[in-house]
């Protein structure tokens, strides 16, 4: 378990992270979105105690972070896949980190071949691939078989196999009842991997939420409904709170509502349906549309170069 | 779960770290035998002028000094400031603190298992070189009669002058890696700050900056620690003195280290 409550840091005068409060729940995976610069790595390091924040906290399971002795027992992180000295081995680089942690030497060898570098283990890391750094840097999160694991933006660099390897390898963690967290800027990316999604854009937050929910937000959810009576449907689906609009001749199109929802309310006033059909949305779009007020991050980046 | 990291653990991740590195093994082994080739090679050089020596040069003739020469403290500074100030520009320069800081949050606990291991792997080396050194120079000069033995007076303290060069040197370039942070800069600070500067400093009439002087570590070495005999000048530096200064530097950068890596978001 996460818990960061109201985290702030500011660097001068730019607020990197504004206020930030969410929970990160055992048991499945959260997704950690936002575009560029939304402040997700900020929030990743203080919740480590890397970075001191300006005001609130972050704790890791009940505790914060800088307060547990052996860190890797507590939470495994890949921050950044160059977080190493590219003259150590492999088996160098994780060996001086189990030993700080009173680990086994015999974990080095089962985190090696549980990210598949155990081939890599003598070679120096500075003639590693990104993807191959990537599989190091989660081979160093996974050593201390830790409760809670965050990750930055673990799929840059992997090649497609490594990309659905690493999808299953946090959804199995999450299976076994630890804590996930993965931060992403790119939607795709999350669309089957997460359950949950903390959602940030300028260090504040945007949504905390299912992944189903999430969707649900953006205009391209809802549900299709056809009936032969759409004029009465629409008046008791508005009235539930849904949003309506009436499509080509009996077709109604629902934003607001579940499917399931829209089915139970015809079925009370007895309207009969000849269609329900939902109609996902991406996460894609709602996280477009989420993070559009955010867009002068665009016109800044672009106002910046030279 | 629950088994706190012990701190001897992190003395053994911090050892893995050290001799991992290529880098720490050419810099001790070359330096290590660079220095006693010279003192072989001064001591045979000495051995063959010998019989040109004047009566007064004979006299005045320091047997210490050919097996361990400014040249070879000079050497042993730079290579033991320079081991030291990689094991902490090494992290931070290629990102390594963080994933070090999040494997182990308590930052005094990890600075502290540097500071012991550097210390400890280069107090060694110190010694190593300073006996080996006295050993192959006075081998070779024994027959001539200059001989001295580790119980004549001050030899003993030479000796241990020279051992603890590399340790103080060491832990002040921990200090200024984890200032400047940058590989290049590191050492370039470290020659500059342990060595080229001090060389400079020559007993003046200001007494004042006699003083100042007698606060460098080189410079008390050179004067005063690393000389059997000591004139009584009030210009030069008390043997009290020169130990206190060899016992502040490496104690103000290890406090340097710990408060600069505690405050410094990484």
């Amino acid at each position: 378990m996460i818990e960061v409550n109201e985290l702030t840091k500011r660097y001068g005068e730019v607020t990197a992270v504004n206020g930030l409060t969410f929970t990160v729940r055992p048991g499945c995976v959260t997704g950690f979105l936002g575009p560029n610069g939304a402040g997700k790595s900020t929030t990743m390091r203080m919740i480590l105690g890397l970075n001191r924040p300006t005001s609130g906290s972050a704790t890791v399971e009940g505790r914060p972070f800088a307060r547990h002795r052996a860190g890797l027992r507590h939470a495994g992180a890949l921050l950044d896949a160059g977080d190493v000295h590219g003259g150590r081995t492999a088996a160098a680089h994780l060996g001086a980190l189990a030993a700080g942690n009173g680990l086994p030497r015999r974990r080095v060898g089962e985190v090696l071949r549980d990210v598949g570098l155990e081939s890599a283990a003598r070679r120096r890391v500075g003639g590693f691939s990104l993807g191959m750094r990537q599989r190091l840097g989660i081979a160093a999160a996974l050593l201390g078989d830790p409760p809670v694991l965050l990750f930055d933006e673990p799929v840059n660099g992997l090649d497609p196999e490594g990309v659905r390897w690493v999808r299953g390898l946090f959804r199995r963690l999450a299976g076994e009842g630890r804590t996930v967290l993965v931060s992403s800027h790119l939607m795709s990316e999350m669309e089957h991997t997460a359950d949950r999604l903390v959602v940030i854009g300028r260090g504040e937050l945007i949504a905390d939420e299912s992944a189903a929910e999430f969707a649900a937000r953006g205009t391209g959810a809802g549900v299709i409904v056809r009936t032969p009576d759409p004029a009465e449907l629409a008046a008791v689906l508005t009235q539930a709170g849904a949003h309506v609009r009436q499509d080509d001749g009996d077709a109604l199109t629902v934003t607001g509502l579940t499917a399931a929802r829209v089915g139970e309310l015809a079925y009370e006033r007895r309207i009969l349906l000849r269609e329900l059909a939902p109609r996902a949305a991406s996460l894609e779009q709602a996280f477009m549309e989420l993070t559009a007020r955010h867009a002068d991050y665009r016109a800044m980046d672009g106002a910046g170069a030279p | 779960m629950t088994e706190p990291a012990r701190f001897r653990g992190l003395l053994a991740a911090e050892w893995i770290k050290l001799w991992s590195l290529r880098s720490t093994r050419w810099l001790v082994g070359l330096g290590v035998l660079a220095i006693v080739a010279f003192a072989v090679q001064s001591s045979l050089n000495a051995h063959h002028s010998w019989p040109g020596f004047t009566a007064r040069e004979k006299a005045l003739f320091d047997p210490l000094s050919e097996a361990f020469s400014g040249l070879a403290a000079t050497l042993l500074m730079i290579g033991a400031g320079t081991v030291g100030a990689l094991t902490i520009v090494g992290e931070y320069a290629t990102g390594l603190i963080r994933t070090t800081l999040a494997a182990v949050p308590a930052r005094h606990r990890v600075v502290a298992a540097k500071l012991v291991v550097v210390g400890a792997v280069t107090l060694v080396t110190g010694a190593l070189v300073s006996a080996a050194t006295f050993g192959v120079s006075q081998a070779i000069l024994s027959d001539l009669g200059v001989a001295v033995r580790p119980g004549d007076p001050g030899v003993l303290r030479v000796l241990a002058a020279n051992a603890l060069l590399a340790p103080v040197s060491a832990l002040v370039g921990m200090g200024i890696g984890a200032l400047v942070r940058h590989t290049a800069g590191a050492v370039v600070s470290v020659c500059g700050v342990l060595v080229i500067v001090p060389t400079f400093f020559r007993p003046t009439v200001h007494q004042w900056l006699n003083d100042l002087y007698a606060l460098v570590p080189f410079y008390v070495w050179r004067t005063c620690l690393g000389l059997p005999q000591l004139r009584d000048d009030p210009a030069l530096p008390t043997v009290t003195g020169s130990w206190a200064v060899f016992a502040a530097w490496p104690l103000a950068a290890a406090v340097l280290t710990l408060v600069v890596v505690h405050r410094r978001d990484v």
